[in-house]
């Protein structure tokens, strides 16, 4: 009997810990599986894994692909494990495996905040002696662009792509139909929403339910023409500004002005941003504010003719601002970063890795697959779609100042977000500003 | 008593396996984060020891309490709609012919998709331009009832509410159909003889015969409800600005939006005490009635 009762508890023990193995196991690495298979093949592979977000059907995606499967044919010696993650949960996986410490070799990342907090972890090592082993690559960079994926004199990442976020894209049958000018000042601007408004057209296509939106590409740009950069970089290290100051409140109060003149669709704030890029290629909606991704969305979902009416500015003047109105809010997108914990072999390999996906071939591929670098390239008219290279002209031609949500700390960002839906729900800016204000300053310990 | 003892070890051997798992995926985790709860931790780098900071902070913060209204929105609604929905159309569909056997499977059906369908299904419902609800109250002629109806603040709580409601019957609806099944067919043509027939039958016999079962229906409804994130999660993610927030959907933006590992602990341990305070309060409740 004691027999039996031993070989009972011996069976379950080891259930137990099969079933917790399993439950374990499933966030490591998932390389074991062809590690078993391969470890009776001649020498050792070097193994290296890379995260990123280029997951999606756009050119510029299967672009950055196709760079990561030409590494892997370049080399057989190295096993590598490329994850592409959507984009919309990147950021939270990445997040999470940084906390439990299971970091990939390469991983991409956003510029400004979302790098910082990598670097202030400890969790990446800079590439700074990739970037000078190839000066024609480092010295192509456009000058800047390298300034928010640095620190402390070293470089961390090298943008895949240039950010725009607020193009002031237009129908030109619209407003030639109405007889609109194309708004250069505020006042232009508000007596276009009025105009047709009166024709039942909807001004400006807004889409605003995932929030960052209205941030990114309105207010970002909008504020700076208000409030000055300089007095954002001040207010962002709380250092001699506040959101709380006058000037911001005012840009606050511009944006309201927009939503209660009902500049935008009904229910834009449960729309998302594929649905407001339809909805204005489609031509229901006269203006649309939005990023540089929108041209190749437009280009993947509207109709040639569809895109023939399309144009390309940027946002209007506003009376006594303080910041320069010939200026968009743009900068460096994100970069490879290389996880600190690569040495040897492997760190030889990822920064081959990085090299490949992000040096002047890369380059070269994501810029013909009518995405913004910035890197100097020659771009082939012929080669990128008419509406793309006028923006990409636009785009080299104006300052570009600081997009918010890079700058700012991820919950000064989520105040932002959420305060713009609530003063388009009636809130008032100052209430606004104040918890903008609060969550800056208890982020920074202030 | 060798025979008894020998039976005693027996079960301990035979529990062994699934306390373990308990302990180890369920109570350990609990503990965890309530531990965690206690420090400044953005999931990078050092956490500080912060006290009952991240407590005090959330039991003070307004957004927090418009998720717990929100959550207690959501629970009444359960309450007052899947529980007498289920038990109606259990009463109904006690048959087992062809018909009732496929409104049955039709009941149940929503708890075999996956509720990111559900939330989309329901968000193109609702969707503002194409949204079906709007064009059919335009068709109908009641376009003065077209509302932005996951925008809008003031009734945007009760339209995710529906879509809650109707994914959730199939599971109550079993429930009570297996506890309907088994009052005995004596005291049911008992009480045909005494009178007691439709309205009557169903207040005299049906409940009390089933209150067991309807307070573990409560009892689930409640803590299911508690749990609501993923439908609402999809529709609306807890916007615009926080207008739909839910205990979940707060401790999961401030987790993994924020980043606010520590913070997001200490709300999601206040999640678990709310929940066992409202059960244990119902149970109490329904005590009470249940000796009158």
């Amino acid at each position: 009997m004691k027999k039996k009762t031993l070989a009972i508890t011996a069976c379950t023990t080891a259930m137990t810990l099969l079933l917790a193995a399993c439950g374990g196991g499933n966030t490591g690495n998932s390389g074991t599986a062809e590690e078993g298979n391969k470890a009776g093949t001649a020498s050792p592979k070097i193994k290296l894994s890379i995260w990123h977000n280029f997951s999606g059907d756009d050119l510029r995606a299967k672009a950055v692909r196709a760079q990561i499967d030409k590494f892997k044919a370049e080399h057989p010696e190295i096993q590598l494990d490329a994850q592409a993650i959507p984009p919309d949960g990147y950021r939270q996986r990445l997040k999470t495996v940084a906390a439990a410490d299971e970091m990939p070799d390469v991983f991409f990342t956003q510029s400004g905040t979302s790098i910082k907090e990598f670097y202030d972890g400890g969790l990446i090592q800079p590439i700074t002696s990739l970037l000078d082993e190839h000066p024609e690559w480092k010295n192509n960079f456009i000058p800047g662009s390298l300034d928010t994926l640095s620190f402390n004199g070293e470089v961390y990442a090298t943008p895949l792509s240039g950010s725009a976020t607020s193009f002031l894209f237009y129908n030109k049958s619209l407003f030639e139909k109405y007889n609109v000018k194309v708004p250069t000042t505020w006042d232009e601007m508000m007596t276009a929403v009025k105009t047709f408004n009166d024709n039942k057209i909807t001004p400006i296509s807004l889409g605003n339910k995932a929030s960052w939106l209205a941030q990114s590409s309105i207010i970002s740009s909008l504020a700076d023409r208000v409030t000055g950069t300089d007095w954002f970089k001040k207010a962002v290290n709380q250092d001699g500004a506040k959101f709380t100051d006058p000037e911001f409140v005012q840009a606050l109060t511009y944006f309201k002005q927009l939503s209660d003149a009902k500049a935008f669709q009904p229910g834009f704030n449960s729309l998302d941003n594929t649905q407001m890029e339809q909805y204005f290629v489609e031509g229901k909606a006269a203006m649309m504010i939005d990023g540089a991704w929108a041209l190749t969305n437009m280009a993947a979902s509207g109709t040639e003719e569809q895109l023939n009416q399309v144009d390309v500015t940027i946002l209007p003047s506003v009376p006594g601002g303080k910041g320069d109105p010939k200026s968009m809010s743009g900068g460096s997108g994100g970069g490879l970063a290389l996880s600190k914990r690569a040495t040897g072999d492997q760190l030889k390999a990822a920064l081959e890795l990085i090299y490949t996906v992000s040096g002047p071939d890369a380059m070269k591929a994501i810029a013909g697959s009518n995405s913004i670098v910035t890197y100097n390239v020659d771009l082939d008219e012929s080669q990128v779609m008419p509406l793309f290279y006028k923006a990409y002209n636009l785009y080299k031609s104006v300052k570009l100042t600081p997009v918010y949500d890079a700058y700012l700390t991820s919950s000064a960002t989520e105040a932002v977000n959420n305060g713009l839906q609530e003063l388009s729900m009636g809130g008032k800016p100052e209430d606004i500003a104040k918890k903008i204000q609060d969550a800056q300053a208890r982020d920074l310990g202030k | 008593m060798a025979f008894t003892n020998r039976l005693r070890s027996f079960i301990i051997i035979g529990l062994l396996p699934a306390l373990t798992i308990y302990l180890l995926f369920v109570i350990v985790p609990i503990l965890w984060s309530a531990y965690y709860g206690f420090f400044d931790w953005k999931g990078i780098g050092a956490a500080r020891f912060i006290g009952l900071d991240n407590y005090a902070e959330a039991l003070k913060d307004p957004i927090f309490w418009r998720a717990l209204k929100n959550n207690l929105i959501i629970v009444a609604a359960s309450i007052l709609g899947q529980l007498p929905i289920a038990l109606l159309l259990s009463l109904i569909l006690r048959k087992s012919t062809l018909f009732h056997r496929f409104v049955r499977s039709a009941v149940f059906m929503p708890m075999v998709v996956s509720s990111i369908v559900i939330g989309l299904i329901w968000g193109y419902i609702y969707h503002p331009q194409i949204g079906i609800l709007n064009v059919l109250l335009e068709q109908i002629g009641l376009s003065s009832w077209i509302r932005d109806w996951l925008g809008d603040p003031s009734i945007n709580m009760y339209s995710v509410s529906a879509p809650v409601i109707w994914a959730n019957i199939g599971p109550y609806l079993i429930i009570f159909l297996s506890a309907i099944q088994n009052i005995s067919s004596d005291v049911e043509e008992a009480a045909k003889i005494d009178g007691a027939i439709k309205g009557k039958w169903l207040y005299l016999i049906v409940i009390p015969m089933i209150w067991d079962t309807i307070k573990v229906a409560i009892v689930l409804c409640i803590s299911g409800s508690l749990k609501a994130f993923d439908l609402i999660f999809v529709m609306t993610g807890g916007g615009p600005a926080q207008s739909t927030e839910l205990l979940a959907t707060y401790m999961y933006n401030n987790t993994f939006e924020i980043y606010r590992y520590g913070y997001g602990s200490a709300v999601s341990t206040l999640i678990i005490i709310i929940s066992m305070i409202l059960v244990l309060g119902s149970q109490v409740l329904m005590r009470k009635r249940g000796m009158e």
